[in-house]
């Protein structure tokens, strides 16, 4: 890979900020360093957490997915449905991780099958999984969890650590194993760097791309289930515009929307800082129209760090 | 007076010296060909002196004027101008659009087309291209793109021309084209500063040659008083015997372990019939439009036959995807390195390992050290340089690209190997260690399917030869037979 100093990486940087900001958030209010508040940022980036590690896959190759959030809200829908039924919690959930997978899958063979740009062919899906969402409902919130499953998924374990946070860390340190020691991940990177010379490498990339739309489904899935819990009732307007802050987090960790480069650590601390940023303006006092301005902000300073950053390389390298 | 003069040019990169305290000087209306092997420093060299280096020691002076361009705007606007090893034209547009591209008259706020396509005309007869002004790029050949981008250079008034590898993707018949340009501009007083890999034309087109090695410079020399060995030693600072030849004598036996059947896809070639014994180097020359690397697209699976048999060691096999010929035991270095060969931001290690990941495997996880490792065992047998496994192959010289594209080959134990132009764009060198490779290969067993367009290498180095042209098998010949006119005249399509 590319070789930085520790003090280039995208992740040093991002840990920078977040420093930064804990300081100021500090300054403005103390309650924002207490243990409480902290741990409520990590739990509030858990929806978008799961998400963009998911995108993030997707973007490795290359590609993109817009209908995460619409994936989303088919699995709550479903589920939701299931759990008032009367079906075990445990088993809702592994049917909505399944139906999420195929939900993803289904993206990855319009993509590697039909030869659809990621890009269009998730935007198409985007608008007809909204569409199931809807036609299941009826339109129609559905209502009232069960707490054994709100438990399950949004209860605290060991001491007060929620059990969302867990599935967080656990979906990214996974996906971490993959990407790194799994031969499929190394093959990921490549097919998002050079497609074509993948291929010619003997390497199935379509079997692979589909599978990390499929990644994507998943963790649409576990997000959209984990706002299930916390909510008590599923909507079939959820999700609605989190494929963006998705795609955000991951291109504030450093992930490459030209594809082949990013990693779960910086997707991680990216809806942390995300996460963060918005808490912190919320104890602030900041009105909240001005959260989008800042989070723009973020995501444009991020992708100018990156452009310094191939700078640097070049200067370095080039020859 | 010299037009330009460098003197005492040195630059450093982290950790390489590129160039070091290089001096000479370039005469007004010649030809000068600047050669060296890859990374001698003849791209450094260039660059510094077009403005996209800005930063350097020394000192070049423009007609006896100290100049110091900051980009490559500013050497444009001094006459100084360089068209690009890779084309850069805007398809959508005109010929015309491209040549006045940013500098096109204008009627008020309008483009004044009228004037636009009479100026770019006038220009293009001024330079005997026989190209309208109002036609659009899309569609024209590479060698049609490279006078254009040359009209381009001449509408901006240069008085010196940088080429850099102008002929690398020319047909024969366009690098004539070219070089008749050449001689003309060279006729009106423009100077040329010449690079290129291939020497033939450096002996046809340059009145002098300054020759770079490991970013030093070694001497400039009067064409006509060197001859092409002397160069040749002097690019590399060693007796090396650029031409392919086999020292280790012929090892192919009678069994045929690859036999290809009645090969037809439709439409692009027709009836491809040939068979590969063990430790032999089977040859396939033709002209550019001969569909020779469709056929090995085919062979390895990343292109679809309509029919034909493929039979490994006597059994029938189907090969319908890449991964299916890997597991056969075939691989394919194919003739883009740079887009279907190196991925880009990957390490060499696993640019090497990519084939066979399943190698390092450690139950299901993949064991960086073993990878690691087997990047490593080939340093010392492909002399890869760096020999850093961590270091990305896009920033490795052509040559040491190609070495990594064939350990990773090496890699999976592939039996056949299949060549798609091997030596394209490598310097003297790495060619010849490349066709001692191959030499080596044949020995350890291996057999080795070369496409190549370059005569002596087809000569030099195989046991038999499968001529095409036009999606057919003009003929097949054996060791003996092989001469220039003789594969030409069946490249050309004669018959038996």
């Amino acid at each position: 890979m590319k070789k930085y100093s520790i003090l280039m990486q995208r992740e040093f940087a991002i840990i920078v900020a977040l420093f930064v900001m804990l300081i100021v958030f500090t300054i403005v209010d103390p309650i924002y360093i207490s243990s409480g508040n902290l741990l409520d940022i990590i739990e509030q980036s858990t929806i978008n957490g799961l998400l963009a590690i998911g995108i993030t896959f997707a973007i490795i190759t290359g590609g993109i997915d817009l209908s995460v959030g619409s994936t989303f809200a088919i699995v709550i829908v479903t589920v939701g449905n299931m759990l008032k039924a009367g079906v075990p919690p445990f088993v809702a959930v592994l049917i909505g991780l399944v139906l999420g997978y195929l939900l993803g899958v289904v993206n990855g063979l319009l993509v590697t099958q039909m030869r659809l740009q990621p890009f269009i062919a998730t935007l198409g899906t985007m608008s007809v999984y909204r569409g199931i969402a809807y036609v299941i409902t009826g339109g129609w919130p559905v209502l009232s969890m069960p707490s054994t499953y709100r438990k399950m998924l949004d209860g605290d374990l060991i001491g007060d650590i929620p059990v969302s946070v867990l599935i967080l860390f656990a979906f990214a340190f996974v996906g971490y194993i993959y990407l790194k020691y799994l031969r499929a991940g190394m093959h990921l990177y490549a097919i998002g760097n050079n497609e074509e010379a993948t291929r010619l490498s003997g390497v199935n990339v379509d079997r692979l791309k589909t599978m990390a739309y499929g990644v994507c489904g998943v963790g649409a899935a576990l997000s959209g289930m984990i706002l299930l819990a916390r909510l008590g009732t599923g909507e079939p307007t959820a999700g609605q515009g989190y494929e963006l802050n998705a795609i955000a987090a991951a291109a504030i960790g450093g992930t490459s929307l030209a594809g082949g480069k990013g990693s779960m650590l910086g997707t991680l601390l990216g809806a942390v800082l995300l996460s963060a940023l918005k808490v912190g303006l919320i104890v602030a006092g900041v009105d909240t129209f001005w959260q989008f301005i800042a989070t723009g902000l973020i995501i444009i300073i991020a992708a100018y760090f990156e452009i310094i950053q191939d700078k640097i390389q070049v200067a370095g390298y080039g020859r | 007076m010299p037009d330009i003069t460098f003197t005492h040019i040195s630059k450093q990169f982290p950790g390489v010296k590129a160039l070091q305290d290089v001096s000479f000087s370039i005469k007004q209306g010649e030809v000068h060909a600047l050669v060296g092997e890859n990374g001698a420093g003849k791209s450094t060299l260039l660059n510094i002196l077009h403005g996209v280096y800005p930063e350097y020691d020394g000192e070049i002076s423009l007609f006896g004027t100290p100049v110091h361009f900051r980009n490559t705007h500013e050497a444009i606007q001094q006459g100084v101008a360089k068209v690009h090893q890779e084309v850069s034209l805007v398809q959508s547009l005109s010929i015309g659009q491209n040549i006045l591209l940013g500098y096109e008259p204008r009627k008020g706020r309008f483009i004044d087309y009228k004037n636009l396509h009479a100026k770019a005309q006038a220009l293009l007869d001024e330079l005997q291209l026989d190209l309208k002004s109002e036609h659009s790029i899309y569609g024209l050949s590479t060698g049609e793109m490279q006078m254009i981008s040359i009209a381009k250079a001449m509408y901006h008034k240069v008085s010196l021309l940088s080429l850099d590898e102008p002929t690398a993707s020319l047909s024969n018949r366009e690098t004539e084209v070219l070089f008749s340009l050449i001689k003309r501009l060279k006729q009106a007083g423009i100077t040329i500063l010449y690079v290129s890999h291939r020497l033939e034309e450096i002996f046809e087109v340059a009145d002098r040659v300054t020759v770079l090695r490991d970013g030093q410079y070694i001497g400039t020399f009067e064409t006509r008083d060197i001859n092409r060995e002397q160069l040749i030693r002097r690019m590399v600072g060693r007796d090396v015997s650029a031409f392919a030849q086999r020292l280790q004598g012929r090892v192919a036996s009678s069994e045929v372990v690859l036999e290809a059947r009645h090969l037809t896809k439709k439409q692009v070639f027709e009836d491809i019939s040939f068979s590969l014994r063990k430790g032999e180097i089977l040859g396939f020359s033709g002209l550019v439009g001969a569909k020779r690397t469709d056929v090995m697209k085919c062979l390895f699976g990343a292109e679809q036959l309509t029919s034909g048999e493929i039979f490994m060691a006597g059994k029938k096999i189907s090969i319908n995807t890449p991964q299916q010929a890997v597991a056969a035991g075939i691989g394919l270095i194919p003739e883009n390195r740079k887009t279907e060969g190196v991925i880009k931001n990957i390490s060499n290690e696993d640019n090497v390992g990519i084939s066979c990941m399943h190698k390092f495997l450690r139950w299901r996880f993949v064991n960086h050290g073993r990878k690691r490792e087997n990047f490593l065992s080939f340093v010392p047998v492909l002399h890869l340089t760096p020999p850093d496994p961590a270091y990305a192959t896009s920033q490795l010289s052509g040559g040491n690209q190609q070495k990594i594209i064939l350990a990773r080959w090496l890699s999976t134990d592939a039996e056949v190997l299949i060549l798609d132009e091997p030596t394209k764009g490598i310097d003297v060198g790495a060619k010849a260690e490349i066709y001692h490779l191959l030499e080596e290969l044949v020995h350890t067993g291996k057999s080795i399917i070369m496409v190549s367009s370059e005569l002596p290498e087809i000569i030099g180095m195989c046991d038999r030869v499968v001529v095409m042209h036009e999606g057919k098998k003009q003929a097949e010949l054996e060791a003996h037979e092989l001469e220039e006119e003789t594969i030409l005249h069946y490249a050309m399509g004669g018959v038996q």
